[in-house]
């Protein structure tokens, strides 16, 4: 069995070594333990020894050449072994990679006629899915290309996202897994110390000989690697918040008109469609009516040039343990309440199952954030890149209200709007929130065609 | 000016126009009668405009696309000329710097390159050179395009040329509507614009408004919505590229047709909305391949929006050889809807 040599792992933040010196050549004879090359990685230099006896039978890495941590760098055969033909590398003789497999070793750089760069890991990408790679925070390395000599397509790209965020497949030892199905361990939990994160059996262990985990969340003291859907989430939270200039507005609605209105479509609607409205669907309508007339609510920056979206898709954000989805329902504004109520409970039962589409999340243009259900008076969200306003909702709450010289016990909710300053003025936002409190307290006439 | 020379060929009288109404209104002309109707209305309004040519007058232009109007303004606005470009570019440069609004006529594109200086080094940097203070309000109408078996000298498209020289406007209709519109912007121009007409194009029927109307230069217009592949073309080839998005709408794929209208000044945004929408771009030029339209289409978006690019841009145009005189070679020769299709299968293998 020919073993892989890796980059070791040098620290706890290295993320690339280099190779100064191997000490032995191709075709070289190896003992397990013994050094077989020299290493450097932030300064510091250290040799790496063999993980395996036998014969050195492939370099895949030269010297000089700067590589990520955990890249296969060698390759060892036993004694009379054959070196398998995906390490032969003559020609783009890229092995085809599972998508969510193993990572396939990187092309050692001058022996591929016609290479891009001598770096190894650099395929032909298209510039598109080159920057959905970096948007989801994928590595290109690992992404298998169908198109013409082995080119990665933004479907390539598009297809390892869609895989990646409803399953990631563990590796671990023989040996890990036995003791953890023995033991009742889900393994996606458990921290893989062995070579590229493989869960060995002392990790399990370490794993039962845990704190017990506090009433929500992670222990004290954990470390927990990011999934997929987090590292997008962190992704583009940091570049709405870090690039778009946001202003924040709230308004209090009054309500109970809308509270009522409801209650008195409830039961027939309820009879007629088999449905019931709750809120969160009026709310989607009537912000979808309010875009329709400030149309640079619907907006997006693109370089310089402010794009206004040609349909309204009001996007619902759905808290999911991994993170925010934000399904989107489109055309809101033209569409009939009826067809919101059951597209929203369709895209949020879809949400929770993982089962949304890509065009699904990424149609929308204008987001409700709702926390109505906890006690929350009003807060902050941040945009949904690249959209230009979201709407955030607080809990709804009876207070004691001056009308008219007279105390009136009312239910309020705050609103909440930000926007993104390079597009939209404190004026518009102003307005935009203003109309889409008359509209909520005016139901009736709001909701007239259903 | 004396009775002006009855040419021999000038047999036969002007041409009548029949011109069928569509059923719904519109009435449908031909490219050429879209054209004629522009120039006599712009004769009309304005007494400074005028014809100039080789047998535009008596003999009605080589294409019959003046035909009539000797007759009906008389030879002081439908002026033939000797066969001298130099000449007739000159003497209308000349004739708009003293305020009159000339539209003169090269017989054929290939005749630019006799008095590209003219065009080049005088009409265009006029203004330039002298501080903004004249106006050129030059058009030239000249056919471009091969197909009729003209040959080398006669069949050339070298529009790619002039989008190189600064101070120098490029109409290119495709269609009568369009013709009409960009024509009476061009007449309005203080400005030297060169019109182009694909010479196959004068037998085109549209439909086309009586009235007067202009078409905004700088304004592209998109002649087929589509989400899989954006298609720019110019002149004729706006219209194979319709018939071919027409045929594979069949088989589920949609493609967008952005026509310019005018190549400069260009619709850039337009043309990026439509790649960044689709991701992928053909083009489609008769002009020979290097330095052609395609490649500053290609430019542009390589520059200006290339994370969209989910392929390789592909450009089709005619081969890097003069136009054939056979009728075989020159139709393999002319960019057609195989070559149109083969490069839209070279896309599809990227998804």
């Amino acid at each position: 069995m020919a073993t892989e040599v890796v980059l070791p792992a040098l620290g706890l933040t290295v993320e690339k070594g280099k190779i100064l010196e191997w000490y032995k050549k191709e075709g070289d004879p190896v003992q397990k333990g013994e050094p077989i090359f020299l290493v450097e990685a932030d300064k510091v230099t250290t040799d790496v020894e063999s993980p395996s006896s036998g014969v050195l039978s492939k370099i895949l890495i030269p010297v000089g050449v700067e590589v990520p941590i955990l890249t296969v760098v060698a390759i060892i055969t036993e004694p009379g072994e054959k070196l398998a033909a995906k390490w032969m590398v003559e020609g783009p003789a890229v092995p085809a990679a599972e998508t969510r497999g193993e990572p396939p070793g990187p092309v050692s750089p001058g022996e591929r006629p016609g290479a891009k760069t001598g770096i190894p890991g650099d395929r032909d990408v298209v510039p598109a899915a080159r920057r959905k790679a970096n948007e989801y925070g994928l590595d290109l390395s690992r992404i298998s290309g169908t198109g013409p000599n082995g080119v990665i397509l933004l479907k390539d790209v598009e297809g390892v996202f869609a895989a990646e965020s409803k399953i990631s497949v563990v590796k671990a030892s023989t040996l890990a897994r036995k003791l953890a199905e023995k033991e009742g361990v889900p393994l996606k939990e458990v921290r893989g110390t062995g070579i590229r994160g493989r869960i060995m059996q002392a990790d399990v262990k370490t794993y039962l000989e845990r704190p017990t985990p506090t009433a929500s969340g992670p222990p004290l003291g954990s470390t927990l690697p990011m999934s997929t859907i987090r590292r997008v989430i962190a992704r583009r939270m940091s570049e709405s918040a870090f690039s778009a200039p946001h202003i924040y507005f709230f308004s209090e609605v009054w309500l109970d008109p809308l509270l009522q209105f409801r209650e008195e479509v409830l039961l027939v609607f309820e009879k007629h469609f088999n449905l019931r409205p709750s809120i969160n669907d009026f709310l989607i309508k009537a912000v979808a009516l309010n875009i329709a007339d400030f149309p640079m609510l619907n907006a997006q920056l693109k370089g310089e040039e402010i794009h206004i979206m040609p349909e309204i898709n009001i996007g619902l954000a759905v808290a999911m343990p991994e993170g925010l989805i934000v399904p989107a329902i489109p055309r809101a504004d033209r569409v009939g309440l009826v067809e919101i109520v059951r597209q929203r409970s369709d895209l949020v039962a879809r949400a929770r199952e993982g089962k949304l589409t890509l065009q699904e999340m990424e149609r929308g243009t204008f987001t409700i954030s709702s926390l109505a259900q906890y006690d929350i008076t009003h807060f902050t969200a941040i945009l949904n890149p690249p959209q230009s306003g979201i709407l955030s909702v607080g809990k709804t709450d009876e207070k004691l209200v001056m009308v008219n010289g007279q105390v009136q016990a009312e239910r309020i909710t705050r609103l909440g709007l930000s926007v993104d300053h390079r597009i939209v003025d404190g004026t518009t936002a102003a307005d935009f929130l203003q109309h889409l409190k008359w509209k909520l307290e005016h139901p009736a006439f709001t909701f007239m065609s259903l | 000016m004396q009775m002006p020379h009855r040419s021999p060929r000038a047999r036969r009288p002007s041409r009548i126009f029949l011109h069928k109404r569509e059923e719904n209104g519109m009435r449908e002309i031909t490219f050429r009668e879209a054209l004629n109707e522009a120039l006599k209305q712009n004769l009309q309004r304005d007494e400074r405009i005028f014809i100039m040519g080789e047998d535009v007058g008596c003999f009605g232009g080589i294409f019959q696309v003046t035909a009539g109007l000797m007759e009906e303004f008389g030879p002081d606005r439908v002026i033939d000329t000797p066969i001298s470009e130099s000449a007739i570019v000159g003497g209308g440069i000349g004739a708009a710097l003293n305020g009159m609004r000339p539209i003169v006529e090269l017989m054929n594109i290939d005749f630019t390159l006799v008095c590209m200086d003219q065009i080049a080094n005088q009409a265009a940097k006029m203004r330039y050179m002298f501080g903004g203070q004249m106006n050129i309000p030059l058009v030239i109408r000249t056919p471009s395009g091969a197909g009729r078996g003209a040959a080398a000298h006669h069949s050339q498209s070298l529009h790619a040329l002039f989008m190189h020289i600064p101070g120098l406007k490029i109409a290119a209709p495709s269609n009568p509507h369009d013709a009409k519109g960009l024509l009476n912007t061009a007449v309005l121009d203080e400005n030297p614009v060169l019109f182009i007409e694909d010479k196959m194009l004068y037998n085109m029927k549209g439909p086309v408004p009586e009235e007067y109307y202009t078409i905004p230069f700088g304004q592209a217009s998109v002649k087929r919505e589509g989400r899989d592949i954006t298609i720019v073309a110019t002149f004729r080839m706006v219209n194979k590229a319709l018939s071919v998005a027409q045929e594979l709408s069949e088989k589920g794929l949609e493609i967008e047709v952005v026509d310019p209208r005018t190549l400069c000044p260009l619709d850039k945004s337009t043309i990026l909305a439509s790649v960044r929408k689709t991701g992928k771009l053909i083009t489609v030029d008769e002009g020979t391949r290097c330095n052609g339209f395609g490649s500053e289409i290609a430019a542009i978006v390589a520059e200006e929006a290339i994370e969209c690019l989910q392929a390789p841009v592909i450009r089709v145009s005619a081969p890097m050889t003069p136009v054939p005189y056979g009728p075989t070679l020159e139709k393999f020769y002319i960019p057609g809807e195989e070559n149109i299709k083969e490069a839209v299968n070279r896309l599809m293998a990227y998804g």
